[in-house]
């Protein structure tokens, strides 16, 4: 009598824990997202801190310095931009099931992440400033740094991504790695239009 | 809520009032003698806030003791209080009590801030307004202010009208006091107690600060903001005099030729370089060296007055 | 579907139910969240009793006004020490521990929402306090800019090393930081997710609100102190000039960054204290939490508010006129949501059949304590009043009053309340009550006084003071020794109980709640079978069950 009734509560706390698996991925996924609004208050402060210094710093430009270059940025910044088109076609494919699809597309928004970090290291070779010149070089450095820091472990996650596509039955579970991936590489983005509008374009 | 109710809570309050009323005046004493017009206005600040904290303390708190001593459980009573899960009226009562309460203090507040009116120069002071120009390039209508240099971990002031420096604040009597504060290395507070004026200082700006002293005698200027090491030695003499007087001792020390400042923490800092082999501890920012002033000041502490 | 061996193949590194009682455990990489839960609390202990031992070394050098027993530069880094191993090591791991430990038992779940992520939170705790300890060792000493690190003293490195002791202190205060945002986002994810059938927000008892809303706080601030202290960093190592004026950089911005988040902070470690008052009264008074859905909610109303108050601690500071009305009025404001509770909790007890067990006394010690802080609070925000007392020993009586007198004595009701849950073992009332009566009386007889001293006149962080300020000194230290002889009783207690205390029930408080329904210590995973909840919690006098009969439970019973 007992026997039975502990397999019959086996069986329930099985499809109990299935069921909880189950929701682990939204879990994830929420989770992701409350740490990415933490995330984002670290920019919203770095921004902060350059609006003060900007309009109160005695002498803002390190002398010799007239400005930023904006051509090349903006080039960058389209390639980034475009790129959050790209990775969601990328997740439209992989909703379809269409693997190979996904793959090309993914590998594509790697290619202009990895583009985009190759062009702000060309920038910061050029640029006649370094981070310890007064509170422009800082910021600057301080502000394109984290955010290349973060381009860079968003490729980095798309890489994991795109290997893990090729373990059969990946996608059993659900696809929160790619999402959240997804989602790191949109925030990502909308940071560095803030970033490039509050550097680049006013000067 | 009936009548009894209401007279009883009447005649607890009759009891608390009187009791706050006294804590309130008693609250006069525990500061320093109020040796300045904003003195004044904050002692009667901080009286009206203890009269009104002590009577919100001993309602809630009498409360709570008449519940533990008079509404214990029997021994062996395991039955529960009455399931009172809220009551809509009073929860909205007490919420606004308080409501009221704050913007009664902080009207009050904002009253005597305004009267007391010394931190008017600080509104043109906005962050990072760094004061480029030289300390002297003043409006020339106005009466120079005293310059106040602190460094670590010494004060040293200077009396444009006549030239003279010293390692002791003197005032005149009854007199706007202002003074000019920049320091030339941390951040560091000028805070004289009877006066109940604080302000921090910050390298690279200098700020305006005002005050009048109303009461002749001896009161300590103390560093207020950490500034490391030697922060606590950082205190000075702060001498309040009749303006004659006052003028007459800007008279009689402009004569007198430079010799070094007050400075204990230099002085400490050399007996300790002497021995240091007995006194164990870390190394530190070495202490600025005394300053040449014309008038050094009195090592004595000035007696407290309460 | 996956089958049922796979599924549960991963998860059996952990004690499986039915183990028996194994210490090991403790010393392990669990990923259980009450082993957790006292990992957390355990380790927070050692590093309250590191801090108050430097804090009693303090208190020694303060009984006479010279700087006599220890070097200035000693005393600088024992008060910045103290302070950081306080709130970074003690107050938030410890509250931390509680909520891992009490959350998932109190929503109904059988575990965090990730387990693992709980974990490394965790262990990242015991290697930034050895880096933060390991700060005495280096050349020139730990920090000694205070724990606000206010730059230029924090830049100021005179022994030129880049290793230096500020430098250990970000890397801790980053570290600590970069947990407690696991931790956040962990919590905040289980509250919200993971709740029990019909456990719906307002079902929920009142600590899991509060930590909520605490941790809400630790995820928008924690950001803003990090982006300080990256900046600092960069200052004191490659010389940038975010905060040194001598090379146009803003000091002021600075204390801004820090007080954004050091300010909530202190909620952070309130709220959830306001979460323990919230379950001890009821059960403890019999009766219902008066006014639930006032108190559940007034601590996002704190939350929100928190985040705009931080100015007036820079009222002296450097501050126009307008911020700090501004702030003033903000800062008045918090008193509301707080009074809301305070009356909340008397009407609780009014009326009820009140028992004076151990955690009862502190609840009720830590709320006439936390009464007594905020008034002193509500003094603090009128700026005419703070401008005298800013900086000076007020504030830190002041101060001391809500993380000692409130928060301290919270926590240890909470620990005595929950002890029989979490150790099977019920702990010995007498000595409870002998440590409630020296924390209490410790309490007054080392804050007040400051309160007085700061009146007069006497800075905060002195190492030496005028005579003048000497009558109440020596009694704070007195003060502060007895504290320090208080916490014997509590470790005799702890101790002897754990390894020989009476076997508790699963319920032996006559509590209403999700964690008293599971046997003491609870088992692996905590439910047999998820309860579905309903009724609202603290039905103290209404015979109403909380949860719905369950087959499985009605059966056992039945077998028993």
């Amino acid at each position: 009598m007992s026997s039975v009734n502990l397999d019959q509560n086996l069986n329930t706390a099985a499809t109990v824990h299935a069921a909880e698996h189950h929701d682990e991925g939204e879990h994830r996924l929420f989770g992701f997202i409350v740490f990415l609004i933490s995330e984002s208050v670290i920019f919203l402060s770095f921004f902060v801190g350059y609006i003060v210094y900007k309009t109160s710093a005695t002498d803002w430009l390190p002398a010799g310095v007239e400005g930023l270059e904006v051509r090349e940025p903006l080039i960058n910044t389209i390639v980034l931009v475009s790129s959050s088109f790209v990775i969601y076609f990328a997740e439209r494919f992989l909703h379809k099931e269409n693997l190979w699809g996904f793959r090309a597309f993914w590998l594509l928004t790697m290619a202009m992440g990895s583009f985009f970090l190759y062009g702000q290291a060309v920038e910061w070779a050029g640029l006649p400033f370094s981070f310890t010149d007064g509170l422009f070089g800082g910021t600057f450095y301080l502000l394109t740094g984290f955010h290349g820091l973060h381009v860079l472990t968003g490729v980095l996650m798309q890489g994991v991504m795109l290997g893990r596509s090729f373990i059969p039955g990946n996608y059993d579970d659900g696809e929160v790695g790619v999402a959240a991936t997804s989602l790191f590489w949109h925030f990502v983005d909308v940071i560095w239009i803030i970033l490039f509008i509050l550097i680049y374009v006013w000067q | 809520m009936n009548i009894r109710v209401l007279l009883r809570l009447a005649a607890l309050a009759g009891i608390m009032a009187p009791i706050s009323l006294w804590i309130g005046q008693l609250s006069y004493s525990w500061m320093p003698e109020p040796a300045s017009a904003e003195a004044l206005l904050v002692d009667d600040l901080f009286s009206f806030l203890t009269t009104l904290g002590t009577f919100i303390f001993l309602g809630v708190v009498g409360t709570l003791l008449y519940s533990v001593l008079f509404q214990r459980a029997a021994r062996y009573d395991e039955g529960d209080g009455p399931p009172i899960e809220g009551n809509l009226t009073l929860e909205i009562v007490w919420t606004a009590i308080p409501i009221v309460l704050v913007i009664w203090i902080a009207g009050y507040s904002y009253k005597i801030y305004d009267e007391m009116g010394i931190l008017g120069p600080m509104e043109h002071m906005h962050m990072g307004e760094a004061i480029a120009a030289p300390l002297t390039t003043q409006a020339s209508t106005e009466p120079e202010p005293i310059e106040v240099h602190a460094r670590q971990w010494v004060w040293e002031f200077y009396y444009p009208e006549a030239g003279v420096t010293s390692t002791e604040l003197h005032l005149p009597n009854n007199t706007r006091a202002k003074l000019a504060l920049t320091s030339e290395d941390v951040l560091h507070g000028f805070f004289v107690p009877a006066f109940r004026v604080k302000q921090d200082i910050i390298p690279g700006r200098k700020i305006d600060f005002e005050f009048t002293p109303i009461r002749e005698g001896v009161y300590r200027l103390r560093d207020s903001q950490y500034s490391g090491t030697y922060f606590a030695a950082m205190q000075a003499n702060v001498v309040v005099e009749s303006p004659e007087a006052y003028q007459q001792w800007l008279h009689d020390v402009a004569a007198r030729s430079p010799q070094p400042g007050l400075n204990p923490s230099y002085d400490e800092y050399q007996v300790k370089v002497e021995n240091r082999e007995n006194r164990p501890g870390w190394k530190t920012v070495t202490p600025a060296p005394a300053p040449l002033v014309n008038f050094p000041g009195s090592p004595e502490l000035p007696v407290p007055r309460l | 579907m996956t089958d049922l061996s796979l599924e549960t193949a991963p998860k059996r590194e952990q004690p499986v139910p039915g183990e028996p009682e194994n210490w090991r455990r403790f010393f392990s990489f669990s990923t259980d969240h009450k082993v957790i839960g006292i990992q957390y609390m355990v380790v927070a202990f050692v590093f309250f009793l590191i801090g108050g031992f430097l804090a009693m070394v303090m208190r020694g050098e303060l009984i006479t006004p010279e700087a006599d027993l220890i070097d200035r530069t000693v005393y600088n880094a024992l008060f910045t020490m103290h302070g950081t191993i306080m709130l970074f090591m003690w107050t938030f791991p410890v509250l931390n521990g509680l909520a891992n430990y009490l959350v998932p038992l109190q929503i109904g779940a059988r575990d965090m929402a990730f387990p693992r992520l709980n974990a490394v939170a965790f262990w990242l705790v015991p290697v930034f306090g050895v880096i933060l300890m390991a700060s005495f060792l280096v050349p020139g000493g730990p920090a000694q800019a205070g724990w606000w690190s206010y730059p230029p003293v924090s830049l100021q490195n005179p022994t030129g090393n880049l290793i230096n002791g500020q430098f250990l202190w970000i890397l801790a205060v980053a570290l600590s930081g970069i947990s407690s945002i696991m931790g956040g986002v962990n919590i905040v994810t289980t509250i919200i997710r993971m709740r029990a059938p019909g456990m719906t927000f307002f079902k929920m008892p009142v600590f899991c609100w509060a930590v909520a809303a605490a941790q809400t706080i630790q995820l928008f601030g924690l950001p803003a102190l990090t982006a300080g202290a990256v900046m600092l960093l960069f200052d004191l190592t490659v010389g940038t000039s975010f905060f040194d004026p001598a090379k146009g950089g803003d000091p002021v911005l600075f204390q801004h960054f820090f007080w954004f988040y050091s300010h909530p902070a202190v909620y952070v470690i309130i709220l959830p204290v306001f979460g323990i008052f919230s379950e001890v009264f009821p059960v403890y008074a019999r009766k219902p939490l008066f006014g639930y859905h006032f108190v559940a909610v007034s601590s996002f109303v704190i939350t929100g508010l928190s985040a705009i108050v931080w100015v007036h601690h820079m009222f002296a500071s450097g501050t126009p006129g307008w911020m700090r009305m501004l702030f003033m009025a903000t800062s008045m404001a918090i008193s509301v949501p707080t009074g809301v509770k305070i009356f909340a909790w008397v009407a609780t007890i009014w009326g009820g059949k009140i028992r004076l067990t151990t955690p009862m006394l502190f609840a009720l010690g830590g709320l006439v304590n936390f009464l007594f802080a905020g008034i002193t609070g509500i003094m603090l925000a009128a700026v005419p009043f703070d401008i005298h007392v800013n900086n000076t020993y007020f504030v830190v009586g002041h101060f001391h009053y809500v993380i000692y007198g409130a928060a301290v004595m919270g926590i240890y009701a909470a620990i005595y309340h929950w002890f029989p849950k979490m150790t099977g073992r019920m702990y010995y009332e007498g000595l409870g009550k002998l440590h409630f009566v020296l924390t209490f009386a410790g309490v007054a007889l080392n804050f007040v006084p400051m309160h007085f001293a700061g009146l007069m006149g006497m800075p905060r962080r002195v190492a030496s003071y005028d005579p003048e300020f000497a009558y109440w000194n020596v009694l704070a230290s007195l003060g502060g020794f007895l504290l320090g002889v208080s916490t014997l009783p509590f470790l005799l207690n702890m101790i002897s109980s754990w390894i020989q205390g009476e076997k508790a029930p699963a319920n032996p408080w006559r509590a209403i709640g999700l964690e008293w329904l599971v046997a003491s210590p609870p088992p692996h995973e905590n439910f047999a079978e998820i309860p579905t909840v309903v009724s609202a919690p603290y039905g103290y006098g209404k015979n109403e069950p909380l949860i719905a009969s369950q087959a499985s439970t009605e059966l056992a019973s039945e077998l028993s």
